[in-house]
């Protein structure tokens, strides 16, 4: 097994405060639309956790955009530019998930310093950190103070059409969170990625030829 | 006839001497005396118990004036001509004057109360009782039914025991409203109301505003308890909690976004109760694709109506059985749950010719449909006006997360002996 450091101090923050936050957010996104449901706390204190959290989630989030502009690690977001290339990639991940990993077939992506994300990661990602992320909170900032942001809201149709996408992106995540824990434990051994999200560095096989 | 003339003669120049008296005051204590002299002589007959005269339509005229009431009144100085200069011995008595009713003779002297009282009666003008008399209902308040034109007192028509005059006509409003925390502290109707420029209570934000008038810390005091504060005193009126026993509801105003102000239904051509109704095929109030339609029908033109909704109490009666603010309502979860009972009563309303609402009913539903992504889109519960198709998203998405993993494990462990290993090597 080779070690390589794929994963900045700043990213591990990041990451897993972020990921302590996007836990909190769902289960009191939770606990705010289904209150009478779920009685985990009281309604009032799920807005309050939930309006605190979501501020400490956007400064988190300008950790982890500084971090990517300002250094060249901002390449393992890069684009693959040619579609044809980047869904042939992701086709074979897909494959790979689906069928080749029962059989115990390698990892077609062999992670490295500038492409730690496989195709389909790295076009989720694309998604979920430019698009979905900042859309959320933008839409918690509104939701925050409709009064104080009401000329905003209006201008995107309304304070249920900003609810709207405010929750739908909350279905996303409330989704994907799972499937994101459950990927995570299919490294070589189940805690592998998650150990290397702590200490930063990932194990991977040797490439044939002993590089 | 040469007596009945020179006895006109007299009583215009009786009357003519008051008036310049009353308007050049040089001599005021003469003058005085004058017109006390004058109104003595009109007392003489005037203060005859039971005087009174059959009107044209039968109604009794009560002639009857009390001395001594009016003596008290800040009338009293300017004597009975001012009022009732068209009196002469010509045609009184006997009067030749017809007069129709005593309700037509009220709005007849009503007239000559905006000679002196101008500028109350331009408030008067913008008052909904105005409105309601300039459309057609002739037992409209006017200025003798809240004043006594006999009794008039400086301090005012109101009487806080009996709540009159305004409880000649709201007597049930009266009443609950004596039992409430400002009706217990004696305040009067007209502290929120006005007695002269009264408005529709739902229509606009003055009457919340004059809450705010007295208790201006509110919205700070609000704000240590309660998220989005300033939204919630935009949107929920201020009885909808502080009434607590109260039964709630939604409106839903149409507003229209360009002009910033609430849709009015158009003078003599009544579109939105038409509209409302071809819309609303069944019967059943809206359901949320007649309300789709409805708002289309104001859209056609130019699109710039949409609906704002706002919680408030059902009934006037409510509105004015506030509470002591400890009881007021501080629980979220009367509104913030989904069924919560504000939200099962929905209207949907314009501001009508005479200022009040026209409301037409919609069925609960209109709040929780995906439709109202559309066309309720100025109006938002958390919870309570949830839409239930992103709760079977929610749990859809909730479940294949779940299921997804449990899936991919399920279908490992099944063939783990033909694979070489479980797990790839690369992350997530």
């Amino acid at each position: 097994m080779q070690r390589i450091y794929v994963h900045p101090l700043p990213v591990r923050i990041w990451h897993w405060i972020n990921a302590l936050g996007f836990v909190a957010m769902i289960i009191t996104g939770f606990q705010i639309r289904y209150i009478g449901l779920i009685d985990l706390m009281s309604f009032r204190t799920a807005v309050v956790v939930h309006d605190w959290i979501g501020f400490v989630l956007i400064g988190n989030f300008f950790i982890w955009l500084l971090f990517y502009l300002f250094t060249d690690k901002i390449r393992v977001y890069h684009p693959e530019l040619s579609p044809v290339k980047h869904f042939r990639a992701s086709f074979r991940q897909a494959m790979f998930y689906g069928y080749g990993i029962f059989k115990g077939e390698p990892n077609p992506h062999r992670v490295s310093v500038y492409r730690k994300f496989n195709s389909m990661q790295s076009m989720s990602y694309q998604v979920i950190m430019l698009l979905l992320v900042p859309i959320q909170f933008w839409t918690g900032v509104l939701l925050w103070d409709v009064k104080r942001f009401s000329g905003m809201i209006e201008f995107l149709g309304g304070v249920r059409v900003v609810d709207t996408a405010h929750v739908l992106i909350f279905i996303f995540f409330s989704g994907f969170i799972f499937i994101h824990i459950y990927l995570a434990t299919l490294g070589h051994t189940r805690m592998a990625h998650i150990k290397s999200m702590l200490t930063g560095w990932e194990e991977v096989e040797e490439e044939h030829g002993g590089k | 006839m040469h007596g009945r003339r020179l006895a006109t003669l007299v009583m215009v120049a009786l009357f003519g001497l008051a008036g310049a008296l009353i308007v050049a005051r040089p001599d005021a204590r003469a003058a005085d005396g004058a017109l006390a002299k004058l109104v003595e002589q009109c007392l003489g007959c005037h203060s005859v118990k039971g005087l009174e005269m059959a009107l044209a339509n039968g109604d009794k005229l009560t002639l009857q004036v009390d001395g001594e009431v009016f003596a008290k009144s800040v009338h009293s100085r300017f004597g009975c001509p001012v009022c009732h200069a068209g009196t002469s011995l010509e045609n009184h008595p006997p009067v030749k004057k017809k007069i129709a009713g005593s309700r037509e003779y009220s709005l007849e002297m009503n007239k000559i109360c905006q000679t002196c009282h101008a500028p109350i009666f331009e408030l008067y003008e913008g008052s909904i009782h105005a409105s309601l008399f300039r459309d057609g209902n002739s037992y409209a308040p006017v200025c003798t039914d809240c004043h006594s034109p006999h009794a008039v007192m400086a301090k005012g028509a109101y009487d806080t025991s009996t709540g009159a005059p305004c409880s000649k006509c709201h007597d049930p409003i009266f009443k609950a409203y004596a039992g409430s925390v400002h009706g217990q502290a004696t305040l009067g109707c007209a502290n929120c109301h006005r007695a002269h420029d009264v408005t529709p209570a739902t229509a606009g934000d003055r009457l919340k505003n004059t809450c705010l008038g007295c208790h201006s810390d509110t919205l700070a005091s609000h704000q240590k308890w309660l998220p989005n504060a300033k939204r919630h005193f935009d949107a929920v009126a201020c009885p909808a909690c502080h009434s607590p026993e109260a039964k709630r509801k939604v409106d839903l105003r149409l507003y229209d976004r360009v002009a910033q102000q609430r849709v009015a239904e158009k003078q003599g051509v009544p579109q939105f109760e038409s509209w409302a109704r071809s819309a609303d095929a069944k019967g059943a109030g809206l359901d949320a694709m007649a309300l789709h339609s409805l708002l289309r029908e104001f859209n056609r033109e130019d699109n710039r109506t949409t609906l704002r909704g706002r919680l408030e109490v059902s009934t006037g009666v409510e509105a004015h059985q506030l509470a002591k603010s400890a009881r007021a309502i501080q629980d979220c979860t009367t509104c913030h749950q989904q069924g919560a009972d504000p939200f099962q009563s929905v209207t949907v309303s314009v501001v009508g010719p005479d200022g009040r609402p026209v409301r037409y009913g919609a069925q609960p539903e209109v709040l929780s449909s995906i439709i109202s992504v559309d066309s309720v889109s100025g109006f938002y519960a958390i919870g309570g006006t949830r839409i239930k198709l992103l709760d079977w998203l929610l749990a859809l998405a909730v479940l294949g997360g779940i299921g997804v993993p449990l899936g991919h494990l399920t279908v490992s462990w099944l063939v783990r002996k033909y694979a070489k290993r479980i797990g790839g090597k690369e992350d997530s």
